[in-house]
């Protein structure tokens, strides 16, 4: 481990409860995050300093899960144990709540935007995974509802350049989606943790697939075009590349793929935030990742969530079960 | 569970002795000593706590027992094995909530806890500890105000 | 004349027309003083009352009956009868009329010349003419009480009525919801029923009318005013219910079905009410509905969580089965009683034999409530339950904890109660089981099971108070296992249990244990297990033959360690003392024992402790000259003397006193002591005589007051003496005390008045010379001297508080002023109490209070910054040790000093504060409420302090804070939880087990199924 990870800020966000999540807006200006509290709070720099630019405390019941940021950075997703997702629109410094999307049984538990911003994804608690279209008036429409999952449906997550989503579930399973005849149905499903799916992240060019599981593994995944011989072009085929076991002692929360570095960071229940690079020199279809840096108590409690700055090299945000949001910078030594 | 008419799953449960109060000692009293938290402290956290369908404690229904209590507090690592009466006890979750929560309420938030059911006492094991385990599970649960509800209850001091 | 009939017509034409209503009560006032008459009123009233205008008739009736409200008792028989002739006929009026019109005829209806048959006249017309329940609240009620009135003065008409009186009354209320009106309604209704109204066809009806209410779910509206309790009407319609056994058929399906209700309230009020029903029932009303009774009974015991539940359920079995034990038998009925326990034996005994399964507690406590219901049911249960669990109890040798189980359902079941008791001739329904009883219990004591043993010691204790259960030979069984086990047992709960066991059963068999028990402990009592012997010793010493053999053993021990001969340690010496003690206490004042300590023990130990002052030197000293050991000696002596008759207290008073005043010896055992003895007089290097002065204070300071203390002013003198100049504490300390303790005794009056401004003024004195080496030795004495004075109200009392009080400024004595008032304000255990029968005035802590709080408050407030602690401190130990009542009262004018104390840096004041402020918490007066903020950030700072104590009863402050109104505290809940946080990582156990309860209340508070 060469690399070396500095404490930035540290931020009490959701004083008295947890923060589950924080999501960058595509400029990087903005960090939204969300807790137990059943507030969104959007935190802006000031100076060298990050502070809180607004609370969104209006529009939900119960524990804000996840929080998504709309492509060109103008609306913001939240979704919520109440069931439903609400849609906020940027006002100038303001947000208000433009649209709640109902439909899912019971908790909503992510919500995803699609790269073209046309799209959004939700999954929850039911079991099932909606598609949502967006027209020009801000109107959304549920287009497919699809089971695929025997369990809660923990997380999805679109492709980087494809409408191709990615979902991960407490049934210990990935399910990789495309549209097929104006339906949304599960091209290939993805077996190998042995038990609860919390993550996924998709590499910079959309070929890899990271997971992270309760079994404190993390695997990735690679997709093998039909030109591979393998694969019969009716369903799609992933398969695990490599799996990072050993390095977490609890739970892995997240796993985040930077887009601008390549580097592979976990948010872990074990406090520890954890940064890993592949090694350039191995067999690419036997990729070897190595942990450069690991921060073991980056929180006084479980970290859920990790996230790489979208523009600076490095930057990247964690937050955790005592309600902080930590700002860390990242440096590898060249 | 409240209506007259509801039969109790297992109506006349095995009943166990209680251990007595933790006899104190001169070091406890002892303010220059820490007294690090050993399994018989986490053991007088959950002993009492109600069971959710008869009048005795889990102590009392020997579902937690010391011996099955795992304490570090250096590592701060809690682990608590409980032992349901019955093999299809559909309580078991219910009861498992109620000692992860108790024990949340009750020790420092730098404690993993992590609470099991005794290894081959109940039809649905691995299923319930891997709900108990997901703690995005609890804390749905825990905004159920039905469940929560009954979790305050097996939680009371007093018997409602 | 003529001006006052125009006076009144003036006035009537103001009430009518004028619509003035004071003008009624002028009109009263004028019929009270014989100014007018009512007919006079009548005629004044005269076309008011036949208006065509309802308003004005209104106006007319209105102003009649509120004068006859004030004017009823000065009527005529006459009079009345014309005027309820007239009421009657209105009732029929307009509906506006009617309440006038009920208010005159209630009035009337107190009258005690009502014409006869005027009462079942008003009665008709009323219940014809009138429908109640279309009338407003306060109509109602005047109905009700209008029949409460007839009822009360005219019931032999009422009963004329026959059947139509209760028809009419169950018309009245059907209906009614106000809970004042209903407890009216109840009255009614218990009357008709304890006083032999007719209710024949109407029985059913009657019963509806009132059982429609039951169970009572009443919550009084907030801020009521009425005060009305849903106690008050559960027992209200309780007495309606239970009242007699012609409901039997009604009321028993009733209370079935409420039984199977989903409320706990309605099931307890039903099991309640079930056992209140039993006074009145017999056999023959029971008879129909005690199979489904008893399945419900058995249905709630059972399963029931709630301990309210489970003991109504209990109560009502004993109820029904005494009821049962009362049915007469005859030759060719079967057995009630028996058929009933068959039943309840046939579901429960069984249970009874499964030791570790749940159903053994509720099945033996539903048998024991059976058992203990009559003489008759203890016989067939106990003949029924015993022989199995006997047999079962030997029969299971391996389990243990089972063993246990089933000899402690064994135990519940040979208690007698005050019911089933034998009686005059009856013998005990346990004589047959007398052998296999003691078998067992030996048995037990056998074990090596701490639970099983003790176990043993209560059932033997049980057994042993009821005659005629322990033969002799096993009384000596008994006593050979106790004394084995107060010698060989380690266990301490089981030598406890051993040990009270012992205690109680040598009251009724001294015999066995002075032979068998008394002389093993003596030759073990300086082996190793003689602190076990000791205390053996003390606990069997109940009767004077007892007595007689140990406490001469227990001297021996205190003279063995005098002499050097034996290694006790202070400590186990100090527990010799408190057995003698113990011993003394036990006596209760039988002449004999009193004697016995007045002739040798009390001389015994004056004569070891002498000896021992006056042999201890530098290379020797005994242990019978530590301070500890001395103040252990002090209750044997205080405690004994207290209890001496007047003779022989006066004879004891004689002899100590001359021993300390003039070394006079000859009362002591053993002559051989050197002729100067001076034990009041202090020398540096004596002081293990002037310490002395402690048992001299045990001696005369605990002697009834009718006991003059011969020599009392020299000895007054030598006290002060002692107290003013010894420089050895506990000799200083001691004296005061003595000084004190007779001062407070001695009769008020010049003698003791001059007494006391002499030492006064030398303790001024001395006080006043800040350079004096005898400063703290003046205020010793001081606070002593105001104690003995405040107790008893003496007028110099308040000099000396006053000198402490201002002693607070003082640099030096200024924090020991300030904790003395703790001592003033609590009760000392060795001298100035009760129970050594100082002159305690009742209250007088209030009294000091309510003189003194002001100054201290104002002391506060004009002190130094960094002397305000110690009046905090001072105000906290008085406030402490009022009464709960009186803090309640007092805590308004108080709280902002109270919470200034809370932040005074001082722990003491802190850890005194908190202790106060506590038990107020729980129940808290509303001048606390407005200062929530203030507590709440006070105490959450405290729960932080470095002192353990100070964080723990922090803890408690702010657990008993969420037991107030959930209103009130919710807003605090998200920062108590906060902050109560980091307590739960405390280092120390004790403060993390506070802060976990607390933390866990918190948690509940305004959470579903929490609170």
């Amino acid at each position: 481990m060469k690399d070396t990870v500095e404490l930035v800020q540290r931020l009490s966000a959701h004083p008295d409860s947890r923060c589950w999540y924080v999501a960058w807006n595509p400029k990087g200006s903005l960090l939204a995050s969300c807790g137990g509290d059943r507030a969104v709070r959007i935190w802006g720099k000031e100076g060298d300093s990050w502070e809180c630019k607004s609370v969104l405390s209006d529009g939900h019941q119960r524990t804000v899960r996840k929080v998504a940021w709309s492509p060109c950075g103008n609306y913001l997703a939240s979704a919520s144990f109440d069931a439903t997702t609400c849609i906020w629109k940027k006002k100038n410094d303001d947000f208000e709540c433009l649209t709640v999307l109902e439909g899912h049984e019971n908790e909503v538990k992510c919500v995803a935007w699609a790269p073209s911003g046309n799209m959004l994804a939700t999954c929850s608690r039911d079991k099932s995974v909606w598609i949502w279209e967006v027209d020009e008036e801000d109107e959304y429409e549920c287009v497919s509802v699809v089971n695929s999952h025997t369990q809660d449906v923990k997380h999805v997550v679109w492709h980087p350049t494809q409408e191709l989503l990615a979902s991960a579930s407490y049934d210990n399973k990935v399910c990789i989606y495309k549209e097929e005849d104006d339906d949304w149905e599960c091209r290939a499903t993805l077996e190998g943790h042995t038990s609860t799916v919390w993550s996924l992240s998709f590499d910079p060019e959309g070929h890899r697939l990271a997971s992270c599981s309760d079994d404190r593994t993390v695997k990735i995944w690679k997709e093998c075009t039909p030109g591979d011989g393998e694969g019969d072009g009716s369903t799609d085929t992933w398969k695990c590349a490599c799996t990072l076991s050993g390095f977490h002692s609890r739970t892995v929360y997240d796993v985040a793929w930077d887009r601008l570095t390549g580097a592979l960071a976990t948010a872990c229940g074990d406090d520890g935030i954890r940064v890993f690079k592949e090694d350039p020199a191995a067999d690419p279809e036997q990729p070897v990742f190595n942990l450069t840096a690991h921060v073991p108590k980056a929180h006084s409690q479980d970290v859920n969530c990790v996230a790489w700055h979208p523009q600076e090299v490095g930057v990247m945000a964690t937050c955790s079960d005592n309600g902080e949001i930590a700002i860390w910078k990242y440096e590898s030594e060249v | 569970m409240t209506a007259a008419a509801a039969r109790l799953e297992n109506a006349n449960p095995l009943i166990f002795q209680r251990a007595g109060e933790r006899a104190l000692t001169a070091v406890e009293e002892d303010e220059t000593v820490a007294d690090p938290i050993d399994d018989r402290e986490i053991f007088d956290l959950i002993r009492s706590i109600n069971d959710p369908e008869h009048p005795l404690s889990l102590e009392e229904l020997n579902v937690v027992e010391q011996v099955r209590v795992n304490v570090d507090d250096q590592e701060s690592t809690v682990s608590v094995e409980f032992t349901p009466t019955i093999p299809h006890c559909s309580m078991a979750t219910l009861i498992g909530l109620s000692i992860k929560v108790k024990l949340l309420r009750s020790l420092p938030d730098r404690f993993k806890i992590d609470v099991h059911i005794t290894p081959g006492t109940h039809a649905s094991e691995d299923a319930v500890n891997k709900q108990l385990a997901d703690k995005e599970r609890v804390a749905a649960a825990l905004e159920n105000s039905q469940l929560l509800e009954v979790v305050n209850q097996c939680l009371s001091t007093k018997p409602v | 004349m003529a001006a006052e009939s125009a006076q009144l017509a003036g006035l009537v034409e103001e009430f009518v027309a004028g619509q003035v209503d004071s003008k009624a009560a002028d009109v009263a006032a004028g019929v009270k003083a014989g100014n007018f008459n009512i007919l006079e009123l009548v005629e004044a009233l005269g076309i008011s009352l036949t208006s065509s205008q309802s308003q004005t008739r209104g106006r007319g009736v209105q102003l009649l009956s509120e004068v006859l409200q004030e004017c009823y008792s000065g009527l005529s028989e006459r009079e009345v009868e014309v005027l309820i002739a007239f009421y009657e006929n209105r009732l029929k009026d307009h509906y506006a009329i009617t309440p006038h019109v009920l208010r005159g005829l209630k009035a009337l209806a107190k009258s005690t010349v009502l014409p006869p048959g005027s009462a079942v006249s008003i009665l008709r017309s009323l219940f014809q003419d009138v429908n109640v329940q279309s009338l407003m609240l306060a109509e109602r009620s005047c109905v009700y009480n209008m029949l409460i009135s007839l009822m009360g003065s005219r019931e032999d008409e009422l009963k004329g009525l026959g059947p139509d009186f209760v028809f009419g009354f169950v018309q009245a209320v059907d209906g009614e919801r106000d809970p004042r009106n209903l407890l009216l309604a109840f009255q009614i209704a218990r009357n008709i029923i304890h006083r032999g109204y007719d209710l024949s066809q109407f029985t059913e009806e009657f019963f509806e009318v009132t059982s429609c209410y039951f169970p009572i779910d009443f919550t009084p509206p907030p801020n009521d005013a009425h005060g009305i309790t849903q106690e008050e009407l559960i027992l209200a319609l309780r007495g309606v219910l239970t009242g007699t056994p012609r409901f039997a058929e009604f009321l028993l399906p009733l209370i079935i079905e409420k039984l199977d209700s989903d409320v706990q309230n309605a099931k307890v009020d039903s099991l309640q009410t079930l056992a209140a029903c039993s006074p009145a029932y017999g056999h023959k009303e029971l008879a129909e509905f005690l199979p489904g009774l008893w399945s419900s009974i058995r249905r709630e015991v059972f399963q029931t969580a709630s301990e309210r539940v489970e003991s109504a359920g209990l109560a009502a079995l004993a109820a029904l089965t005494s009821c049962l034990s009362r049915s007469v038998l005859t030759s060719d009925s079967e057995d009630a009683l028996q058929t009933f326990l068959d039943q309840v034996l046939k579901d429960c005994q069984h249970h009874l034999y499964e030791p570790d399964l749940k159903l053994v507690w509720p099945s033996a406590k539903l048998l024991q409530a059976a058992c203990g219901a009559s003489y008759r049911s203890s016989l067939i249960v106990t003949a029924a339950v015993l022989p199995t669990l006997l047999d079962q109890y030997s029969s299971r040798t391996q389990v243990v904890c089972q063993r246990r189980t089933l000899l402690e359902v064994l135990h519940g079941f040979i208690q007698p109660t005050p019911s089933s008791r034998p009686a005059e001739g009856e013998e005990s329904v346990l004589l047959p089981f007398q052998v296999s009883l003691c078998s067992a219990v030996f048995s037990a004591l056998a074990e090596s099971s701490a639970g099983l043993q003790i176990t043993a010691t209560k059932v033997l204790a049980t057994m042993g108070q009821q005659p005629g259960l322990l033969a002799e030979s096993e009384v000596e069984k008994v006593v050979d296992h106790m004394t084995r086990l107060v010698l060989e047992e380690e266990d301490a709960q089981v030598s406890l249990a051993v040990v009270e066991c012992a205690g109680s059963l040598s009251r009724l068999h001294p015999a066995a244990f002075t032979s068998r028990m008394v002389p093993r402990l003596k030759e073990e009592i300086f082996s190793a297990v003689r602190q076990r012997c000791v205390a053996a010793l003390a606990a069997v010493s109940t009767q004077p033959v007892l007595v007689r053999e140990s406490a001469p053993v227990l001297l021996q021990v205190l003279s063995s360690v005098h002499s050097g001969s034996s290694s006790f340690s202070v400590e186990e010496v100090t527990s010799v003392c408190h057995s003698l003690q113990r011993i003394a206490e036990q006596a209760g004042g039988v002449e004999e024992i009193g004697r016995f300590f007045h002739d040798a023990v009390i001389p015994q130990l004056l004569a070891l402790t002498l000896q021992a002052a006056l042999q201890s030197n530098s290379d020797h000293s005994s242990a019978l000259t530590q301070e500890a050991v001395l103040s252990a000696v002090v209750p044997v002596i205080s405690t004994a003397c207290a209890a001496l008759q007047t003779d022989l207290a006066a004879k004891m008073a004689a002899q100590v006193v001359s021993l300390f005043l003039d070394g006079d010896v000859s009362f002591l055992p053993d002559n051989a002591y050197p002729s100067q003895i001076q034990l009041l007089k202090s020398q540096s290097e004596s002081w293990t005589q002037s310490q002395l002065v402690c048992l001299l204070m045990g001696c005369v300071c605990s002697l009834p007051r009718s006991v003059d203390v011969p020599d009392v002013d020299r000895l007054l003198g030598q006290l002060e003496e002692l107290s003013c100049s010894c420089s050895h504490a506990f000799s200083y300390t001691s004296a005061a005390k003595c000084f004190a303790g007779l001062i407070n005794k001695r009769a008020a009056g010049q003698a003791l008045d001059a007494v006391v401004e002499k030492t006064l003024e030398r303790i001024r004195t001395t006080l006043d010379c800040e350079s004096s080496a005898h400063r703290i030795q003046a205020f010793t004495l001081l606070v002593w001297v105001a104690k003995a004075l405040l107790l008893r109200y003496h007028p110099l009392s308040a000099v000396s508080t006053d000198k402490i009080f201002s002693l607070l400024s003082d640099p030096q004595l200024g924090s020991q002023a300030a904790d003395s008032f703790s001592l003033l304000m609590s009760d000392s255990p060795d001298v100035l109490n009760r129970s050594c029968h100082a002159d305690v005035r009742i209250m007088y802590r209030q009294r000091f209070f309510a003189e003194n709080s002001a100054k201290l408050v104002q002391g506060f407030n004009c002190a130094e910054q960094e002397s305000k602690s110690v009046y905090l401190k001072a105000l906290s130990h008085i406030v402490n040790n009022l009464p709960r009542q009186v803090q309640l009262s007092e805590l308004p004018a108080l709280l902002p000093l109270l919470l200034e104390a809370l932040s005074c840096p001082d722990q003491a004041v802190q850890l005194s504060t908190l202790s106060c402020l506590q038990p107020v918490l729980l129940d808290p007066p509303p001048a606390l409420t407005t200062q929530l903020e203030a507590l709440f950030s006070r105490l959450l700072a405290l729960t932080s302090s470095p002192a353990m104590k100070v964080k723990m009863a922090a803890l408690r402050c702010v657990h008993a804070l969420s037991r107030l109104p959930e209103h009130m505290v919710l807003p605090f809940r998200a920062r108590v939880l906060r902050a109560l946080a980091p307590p739960l990582d405390d280092k120390k156990r004790l403060v993390r087990k506070e802060a976990v309860s607390a933390r866990g209340e918190w948690f509940l508070l305004g959470s579903p199924g929490g609170r």
